[in-house]
């Protein structure tokens, strides 16, 4: 039996055939593909704030892309350009505790690494051209910022990604403070690219998207992880 | 105590939303909803790289709606009104035999009847109009046929067979919304046990051998009358041997 990854989902209106902006629960099939071809088994968790007991299934956790982090749960106040959902929210924090608490292997990305950030007592930058003065991490809508990392030797990123650092950002919020966890790779201007609890199994944030080439260096790591 | 795990079919599916345009494994949040206002926990199962291994984790399983049945698993010739999804068909009637064979407490809804049907050794219809010269089955998409200033279109009823199961659980007559232009003509190894009496179209299916399988032709997803999923949540939790959830709904 593959390990069995669970992937945190948007809730959108979404469009297809004949039905127009029908609130729809997806994920993007690169995750979904890049999971299957690490050799794990991939199934979409829908948000639910009841309880994380979906959990007692899985064998790790993938925190997927999406919307900003509510300022609230770092305690700051939304700044302009800040859209959040308060219900995603609810749900995949509760996820993200109880997997912490009970060291699941997740791997969170983008949002996924924001999530698991202020999951840890850490704070977000709300938007980063205001912070860094620059728009590199999302040149334009739709478009991949093509950036080079670097990461501290010797931590579980370094180990992972090698000598090919080219990486693939969308994101217009950071990390700013990553709580209990270390900040293991940066962009030449200083942001955080990565984060991982050193004292757990596996938990690996990446600011960038992996699954858009199916990185296998990070899925492959998560599904070694789970399995 | 810990809700039973309903899995649900997903549509791998060229979608947009917002400014994207791309391949996503999907389900409508009415079937999440479903599945959570009567006491479970949905997760869904994409089909890609088919297996049968997620079956093990499961208490419940949900084949929704969707695309047609590839009529050559009844040897039959496509009509010329007949989508299908190979790889959606591929995998989820792997998933649909083997989740009658381990018995595991089922529920089809629209696509997920028709496939269960066919499972069973049935055979479809493959263009509705055709057959009953009339569209009162296809409500057009994005509308609710049950609400109160809808259209007759796509709304009709259903009566139910005084001693089957599903009688049990709906009683004897229901209204029901409708999104569909095949529908099951054979049901193979299944009882079919409720019809919409204007053309005898078959609108529900059950097993006599199964734990719990039911087969639906409408969308209770995308009605207020969840009494099917409350049913399903129901079997899944004794299955498992979980506590009788409380009923949210």
């Amino acid at each position: 039996m593959r390990p069995i990854i669970g992937i945190t989902s948007y809730v959108v209106p979404a469009t297809w055939g004949v039905w127009h902006d029908l609130p729809t629960a997806l994920i993007p099939n690169d995750y979904v593909a890049a999971v299957e071809q690490a050799g794990g088994r991939a199934v979409i968790i829908p948000p639910d704030d009841r309880d994380p007991d979906v959990l007692r299934v899985l064998d790790g956790l993938l925190l997927a892309g999406g919307p900003d982090v509510e300022p609230a749960r770092y305690g700051a106040a939304p700044e302009p350009l800040t859209e959040s959902r308060p219900e995603r929210d609810a749900g995949e924090f509760l996820l993200v505790q109880r997997a912490l608490a009970t060291d699941l292997p997740i791997l969170g990305v983008c949002r996924g690494m924001q999530v698991l950030a202020v999951a840890a007592g850490g704070s977000l930058h709300q938007h980063l051209p205001d912070v860094l003065g620059h728009e590199r991490h999302r040149p334009a809508p739709g478009v991949y910022g093509e950036q080079e990392a670097r990461f501290q030797p010797g931590s579980m990123i370094a180990k992972l990604m090698g000598d090919d650092v080219a990486i693939h950002c969308y994101h217009h919020q950071g990390v700013a403070e990553a709580g209990t966890l270390t900040v293991t790779g940066y962009t030449e201007d200083g942001l955080a690219e990565a984060i991982e609890d050193q004292d757990r199994r596996f938990v690996l944030g990446v600011q960038w998207h992996p699954e858009v080439i199916r990185d296998h260096r990070l899925f492959g790591a998560l599904v070694e992880a789970a399995g | 105590m810990r809700r039973p795990l309903i899995g649900m079919t997903a549509y791998a599916q060229q979608v947009q939303y917002g400014s994207n345009d791309l391949m996503a494994g999907m389900l409508p949040m009415t079937y999440v909803r479903a599945v959570h206002a009567t006491g479970g926990r949905a997760v869904l199962i994409t089909p890609d790289d088919p297996d049968i291994d997620v079956l093990e984790s499961l208490d419940g399983i949900v084949f929704s709606g969707g695309g047609d049945v590839d009529p050559a698993f009844w040897g039959a010739e496509p009509h010329p009104a007949t989508d299908v999804d190979a790889v959606r068909d591929a995998s989820e009637m792997l998933l649909m035999r083997a989740a009658l064979e381990l018995d595991l407490p089922l529920l089809g809804v629209c696509r997920g009847m028709q496939l269960m049907a066919v499972a069973g050794g049935g055979t479809l219809h493959q263009h509705l109009p055709e057959l009953i010269g009339t569209e009162r089955h296809q409500a057009a998409a994005g509308t609710d046929p049950l609400a109160a200033d809808a259209s007759a279109y796509g709304r009709h009823d259903v009566v139910v067979a005084p001693d089957s199961r599903a009688h049990e659980l709906v009683g004897s007559h229901l209204v029901v919304n409708s999104f569909h232009h095949q529908a099951v003509d054979e049901p193979g190894k299944f009882t079919a046990v409720g019809w919409c009496p204007d053309d005898r179209v078959v609108e529900i299916i059950e097993s006599s051998q199964h734990t719990f399988a039911f087969g639906v032709q409408w969308h209770p997803e995308r009605t207020s009358d969840l009494r099917l999923f409350a049913a399903l949540v129901e079997a899944a939790t004794e299955r498992s041997g979980l506590r009788r959830p409380a009923y949210a709904g």
